[in-house]
């Protein structure tokens, strides 16, 4: 059997769910960097599919809606996680370089609709690597504003760092917040040009630039890696 | 209305809820068994369409396919790793088999669900019968062992050669 067979029939396992734990947690992993694989899971989840139609439909108990509401109404980093991505394509799409854009994540202010008073503040956290946080920026939604405060961030000699904001209201491209040169690298309260409910939305990105800030109007250097907290509402 | 769910819209989230509850209850319960077990996959199968709904691609299917894959992924993992078929007598699990046959009579009318219908009855019954087990009631190789009184490789053997006779009808 070639390769290409070996593939072919572990996907085909994979789908019909013959596959012991061990094996199952190998081709999950396994698929998210063989395409080959992957592609062929997909193809056999389209060919079996029509026969999960075959299982009879069975009421779940009454109370299971209210139970998933409140796990997704937890700490939801997987929801976030999304966001995020999307967000990543659309600050690529406004012209990051593509190595800055393979570093960089922003930060989503992931507000979901609770249908209730969501949670108003957000800390984003901003690495240059996976071990040390670079800046800590948290987002007052009420109050419309943002206070960024350096944690480890390495002074950039001849560069700086510069924050921007996307949301649809402000157009298609990113708009700075403003500067944080290595005299400012202290806390900065910055006060965002947008309604509360378009910030529900926006998104954050630091970048490194040339002194003075990008001289394009858009991010131009390697951009910080982010990561989003929720801070728990503590009233 | 996965993409509203994508947004984070809790409204699709309860609209996409009441119309596939059922049909994906049905699919869990059915590879679980016990009831309390379906609750809490059913639970974790919305929470991850909560999370990954932005995944969908609708031209690589329809959303209730997309939906039931997830569906039975978690009930298979939590069955696998919970070792259910183990205790299950086998009385039950000839019941099941029989189910098995009569189940493709539930195939939804599209083409899809047609031309795969008409490729599992070319298969021999006894061959059908396990690719439909192993699909709809999350049985193991081992477990499709234990039921037809056939070592595992051989299972795994007739599979195979199912799984391609299969692919090649639905490529014809």
């Amino acid at each position: 059997m070639t390769d290409g067979d070996d593939i072919e029939m572990l996907a085909a396992e994979y789908v019909l769910g013959t596959l012991d734990a061990t094996e199952r947690a190998d081709v999950a992993r396994r698929r998210v960097r063989e395409p080959q694989l992957d592609a062929a899971i997909s193809a056999w989840e389209r060919r079996l599919g029509p026969l999960a139609t075959a299982a009879a439909p069975v009421e779940p108990p009454a109370d299971l809606l209210d139970k998933i509401r409140q796990r997704v109404d937890r700490a939801d980093p997987g929801a976030e996680v999304v966001v995020l991505q999307r967000a990543v394509r659309r600050w690529r799409s406004i012209g990051l370089s593509a190595m800055a854009a393979a570093a960089a994540l922003l930060v989503v202010i992931g507000v979901r609709e609770t249908g209730r008073e969501p949670p108003s503040r957000y800390v984003a956290v901003f690495h240059q690597n996976d071990e040390t946080p670079s800046f800590l920026l948290s987002i007052d939604l009420a109050e419309r504003r943002v206070t960024i405060q350096p944690v480890a961030a390495p002074r950039q000699p001849d560069r700086t760092y510069q924050l921007w904001i996307a949301s649809d209201q402000l157009g298609a491209r990113p708009r700075s917040l403003g500067l944080l040169s290595d005299a400012s690298l202290t806390t900065a309260e910055i006060d965002l040009p947008i309604d509360v409910a378009s910030l529900r939305t926006a998104t954050f990105g630091i970048s490194v630039e040339p002194k003075g800030g990008s001289p394009t109007g858009v991010p131009t250097g390697p951009a910080l890696h982010a990561r989003l907290l929720r801070v728990p509402q503590t009233n | 209305m996965l993409a509203s769910v994508a947004r984070g819209d809790r409204a699709a989230l309860d609209r996409l809820y009441a119309r596939t509850s059922a049909k994906l209850y049905g699919v869990v319960l059915r590879i679980v068994q016990r009831r309390e077990v379906a609750d809490d996959v059913l639970q974790d199968v919305y929470v991850r369409v909560w999370g990954q709904a932005g995944r969908f691609a609708p031209d690589k299917g329809s959303a209730i396919a997309w939906l039931a894959t997830i569906a039975r992924n978690l009930a298979i993992d939590h069955v696998r790793q919970s070792g259910r078929f183990v205790s299950e007598d086998d009385a039950k699990l000839a019941e099941r088999a029989d189910e098995g046959r009569s189940a493709l009579d539930l195939l939804e009318h599209d083409d899809d669900a047609r031309r795969l219908r008409s490729c599992l009855d070319a298969l021999e019954p006894e061959r059908r019968a396990l690719v439909i087990a192993a699909y709809l009631d999350g049985a193991s190789r081992e477990d499709l062992a234990a039921r037809t009184g056939t070592p595992v490789g051989t299972i795994k053997t007739w599979l195979h050669r199912s799984l391609k006779q299969l692919k090649d009808c639905l490529m014809s």
